[in-house]
């Protein structure tokens, strides 16, 4: 292999390749041959970056210079003016919000800076398809240190020590799971890596898979190897193609090597891995239904006792790990048990994969030590809220887990104190909110979801799910009653007692954690008939403020069901009869005209709409007659389009 | 009415020994009425005595029944008559005539312990019966692949997820008759094979477009508004969520987050994600499947 002057680390993760990343390979390749470079400058495909805001995005090496937000037609200039002449291009570099000046290096920007990286060690380094590069970065070295050096014992020994536990939520020791295996005397016995991310809002274990496949591979064949098993299964999501795909090269790969089959590295130890596709049910997450699932039995979850680890798939003993868990364990076995419980708390060691999401500047996955303080990761790492709006919370543990409000955004995350504070770990979802969410509509939205994927086995989670979302809407659509609050919680905590699995005993979570922090905002919905937020549909309005109208016609053009009636020039009128509240209108509406608004509560209710359209000419003529009538305090949502130019107003 | 109404007779009859007919029977005799209680099986108890647990209580099916089947056998105004299919109907209300037609027993109910050792020293009787089931001919557009995906599979441990993936991801739905030629192949009960095929979200067991529109509708897209594009494909598409177009063209579907939080809101069409997705982004990600349509 030739050495080359520049190689350019591509990001193709799902993200990027949404964004068109194999339309930018294809376009760097075309300008670099155009140039004769192609001796000179490679184009690598690597796993996702992380920074998936930004993406379709990449890093030229060796000087770390970090490019987002590429379009194929930026690509000949780039070409040209870095990589012929070497003058690296300013416009496509990352530009933090608060400063004009461009940031070049990727290490020097905050959303990389805070980080630590141990699971996500290779991502964005190697290319996930090649085997060679994980082994280039020390890859399968644990396996050659644990196989002839170490027994099982040992392994489960220095895991305990470690003080790692499991990151698919629960947080169970990884070391004290693998010892329970270990000493069932029932042959043979099964490890499976649990990727069936359910959670809607977490994609650390598909990008996993994407970015660096072979850490699971290795973190798997050593778990086998500690408790004894000789067969592996992965369960992966059916909804993330290109993970399975990665991973299916990456174990062919493997077995190419010698490092799955027979007789592995010369030892006398034997394994090798399945991948088993979900299809498509949150319960399958769990541990007894994942089992279930593979057996091609209905995937209900079942009562532990007893655990899988004494008796699980096929009725074998059968160690259970979230992938995450499984890719650091090499990590542990390289550099020491010791080095590792060095980091994070007391209880809480080691760094965890977060996917930082929802209404934040800079989105994508970070991997930070344990112990962070929840400030760090959204004003540090994440930038802040878009558009200057006030933080309100952050959704941790998905549909399981609960909203942890803005006064508590000093709180450091671990198990411990995310479990403290009415939410969980989960497997890492971070999703932040705005003054824009209602924690109403949030708390619904959960319990829908929770609602459509109960398994039904149990009454009190099928039953009661049903029950709260009964409650939940009446309250969303403002005829909540008094006691409806005391009343989900009672509920709530009767479910959590008589659910059986994960499922039902965390499926209340989001709607106790929203009370015990947001209970003006259901007190609003009921007493006041009001949705603070403007998202509850029956609760607000849309409506035209006629001293910013300009009579354009484009929320008229827009409007799926006719409801806005008006002419050129004439200030438009919403009838609320037909209205859908779909929004389009207030999308449509340029920016810089932002005539609709939406209203709620006494507003809304005792909001009147003009008779008929009137010439915005004579509008503007009457107002300064008349100062005051059919006036609202206007409310402006900003939406995406500032980021995509405005509307053309005809 | 006739004078046959003038001769009201005290008695009833409860046809089919079933838990119905069994709390009939009890509720007419505890009201002083005679009962006959008949049954066309050797035994009253109907399809409860078959059952573990009954819906919607989920209690145990016995423990429902037996209390019952005591009571009717200690009740001196019941009398059960089994074995027994009704001939004919004669008269009216008050006063009917009923030829009943009650087959052999064999055995002497009156002094007959129940002790078993008939049945398990009989030669012929006692033996499963296997159902001569007809083999399943596959439709001529399914053949070839679903016969290539189960025998690939059939002798995996665990066989019946992979082969209902592959069909379903084959043909975009998982046909009727497929599933019976599953359950043929591999032996699975066609209830048990329905009852996962119902259970994920991925599969479908009616015909789906050619295109899966697929809105995540996971917690970023949700805040982010997906909600709304969903409005806007279903607009457009003029079908429901979990609909197809008449022309099978497009099946619109909500799905749990695909796991692009970073470009919420996101949609997927086949395996293609697109992100950050508007409102007015909508008819143009159709146009792209339009052309290839």
């Amino acid at each position: 292999m030739a050495v080359r002057r520049i190689d350019l680390m591509l990001c193709t993760g799902t993200g990027c390749v949404a964004g068109g990343a194999f339309r930018i390979k294809d376009t760097i390749e075309n300008e670099i041959t155009k140039y004769g470079l192609q001796n000179e400058v490679s184009v690598v495909i690597t796993g996702c970056n992380g920074s998936c805001g930004q993406g379709p995005l990449m890093v030229v090496q060796p000087d770390g210079i970090f490019y987002g937000w590429l379009k194929p037609e930026d690509i000949p200039f780039l070409v040209q003016e870095h990589f012929l002449k070497g003058r690296p291009v300013k416009r496509l570099m990352f530009v933090p919000l608060e400063r004009k000046e461009p940031v070049p290096l990727m290490s020097n920007i905050p959303f990389f800076q805070k980080q630590m990286l141990i699971v996500l060690r290779n991502k964005g380094i190697i290319d996930p398809e090649k085997i060679d590069e994980y082994i280039a970065r020390d890859g399968y070295t644990a396996i050659e240190k644990v196989l002839p050096l170490m027994k099982p014992d040992e392994v489960i020994e220095e895991i305990m020590r470690s003080g790692l536990r499991g990151r698919g939520g629960a947080g169970f020791p990884t070391g004290r799971k693998w010892k329970v295996c270990s000493d069932e005397r029932k042959f043979p016995k099964y490890i499976i890596g649990n990727c069936d991310e359910g959670d809607p809002g977490a994609y650390m274990d598909r990008s996993l898979f994407e970015s660096d496949p072979h850490s699971v591979i290795e973190g798997m064949t050593i778990a086998a190897y500690a408790i004894g098993a000789s067969r592996g299964y992965i369960y992966v999501r059916t909804e993330y193609p290109l993970a399975i795909r990665r991973m299916q090269i990456a174990l062919s790969q493997a077995r190419d090597y010698g490092l799955l089959g027979k007789k592995i590295l010369g030892s006398d130890f034997d394994f090798d891995v399945e991948i088993r596709e979900g299809s498509g049910a949150f319960v399958c997450g769990e541990e007894t239904s994942l089992i279930h699932s593979i057996e091609g039995k209905s995937p209900e979850p079942r009562q532990r006792p007893p655990f899988p680890a004494q008796i699980g798939i096929w009725g074998c003993p059968t160690v259970i790990n979230n992938v995450e868990t499984l890719a650091t364990v090499p990590v542990i076995i390289n550099r020491g048990a010791d080095w590792f419980s060095k980091i994070g708390t007391a209880t809480s060691k080691g760094t965890k994969i977060f996917s930082l999401v929802g209404k934040i500047n800079n989105t994508g996955l970070i991997e930070v030590p344990m112990g962070i303080a929840l400030r760090e990761i959204i004003y540090e790492i994440g930038g802040g809220i878009p558009k200057n709006k006030k933080f309100k919370a952050v959704q941790t543990g998905g549909p399981s887990g609960g909203c942890i409000p803005n006064n508590l955004i000093g709180l450091p995350i671990d198990y411990e104190s995310l479990t403290k504070s009415g939410s969980m770990m989960g497997s890492g979802g971070m999703i932040v909110m705005d003054e824009d969410t209602c924690m109403v509509d949030v708390a619904k939205f959960f319990i829908q979801f929770t609602n459509d994927e109960s398994c039904g086995k149990c009454t009190a989670c099928r039953d009661g799910s049903e029950a709260l979302l009964e409650v939940l809407t009446r309250i969303s659509e403002g005829e909540g009653k008094e006691g409806d609050v005391e009343f989900l919680e009672e509920l709530g905590l009767a479910i959590k007692d008589a659910s059986m699995c994960g499922l039902g005993t965390t499926l209340p979570n989001p709607i106790l954690s929203t009370v015990r922090y947001f209970k003006d905002e259901y007190e609003a919905h009921i007493r006041e008939k009001q949705c603070p937020a403007r998202v509850c549909k029956k609760l607000i309005k849309y409506y035209v403020d006629p001293d910013r109208c300009v009579g354009c016609l484009l929320c008229v053009k827009t409007c799926p069901v006719s409801a806005i009636k008006g002419e050129l020039k004439y200030i438009h009128i919403i009838d609320q009869s037909l209205c859908t509240k779909c929004g389009q209108c207030l999308e449509i509406c340029p920016p810089r005209i932002a005539a609709v608004t939406k209203l709620t509560g006494k507003e809304a209710r005792e909001l009147q709409s003009l008779p008929g359209p009137i010439p915005v000419a004579e509008w503007k003529k009457t107002k300064s007659a008349s100062k005051g009538d059919f006036r609202f305090t206007p409310y402006r949502e900003e939406t995406d389009r500032e980021h995509r130019g405005d509307n053309e107003v005809p | 009415m006739n004078r046959d109404q003038s001769r009201k007779v005290g008695s009833a009859m409860v046809v089919g020994g079933g838990i119905a007919g069994m709390q009939a029977a009890l509720d007419l005799a505890e009201s002083g009425i005679k009962v006959y209680l008949i049954d066309n099986k050797p035994a009253i108890g109907g399809v409860m005595s078959q059952l573990d647990k009954t819906f919607p209580t989920n209690d145990c099916a016995m423990c429902i029944m037996a209390p019952r089947l005591v009571a009717i056998g200690r009740h001196k105004d019941i009398e059960v008559i089994t074995l027994a299919d009704i001939e004919k109907i004669d008269g009216g209300p008050g006063n009917f005539r009923i030829t009943l037609n009650k087959k052999a027993r064999y055995v002497d109910e009156a002094t007959c312990t129940g002790c078993g050792t008939c049945v398990s020293n009989c030669p012929t009787s006692n033996r499963v019966q296997p159902v001569q089931k007809e083999k399943i001919e596959l439709q001529p557009e399914f053949k070839e692949k679903v016969i290539e995906i189960v025998e690939s599979n059939k002798n995996r441990d665990g066989p019946l997820m992979p082969i209902l993936q592959q069909i379903n991801s084959a043909f975009n739905y998982l046909p009727e008759n497929t599933l019976n030629y599953i359950s043929q192949e591999t032996g699975y009960p066609l209830a048990h094979i329905l009852r996962i095929a119902t259970f994920y979200s991925a599969f479908s067991i009616v015909p789906r477009g050619k295109h899966i529109v697929n809105v995540c509708m996971g917690t970023t897209c949700y805040v982010r508004g997906s909600e709304r594009l969903m409005e806007r494909f279903s607009d457009l598409l003029k079908v429901k969520p979990e609909e197809t177009t008449p022309d099978m063209m497009y099946t619109l579907k909500g799905v749990r987050c695909i796991g692009c939080c970073g470009l919420a809101p996101a949609v997927m069409v086949g395996d293609t994600v697109f992100g950050k997705v508007t409102i007015k982004d909508v008819p143009d990600i159709l146009s792209k499947y339009k052309k290839t349509a």
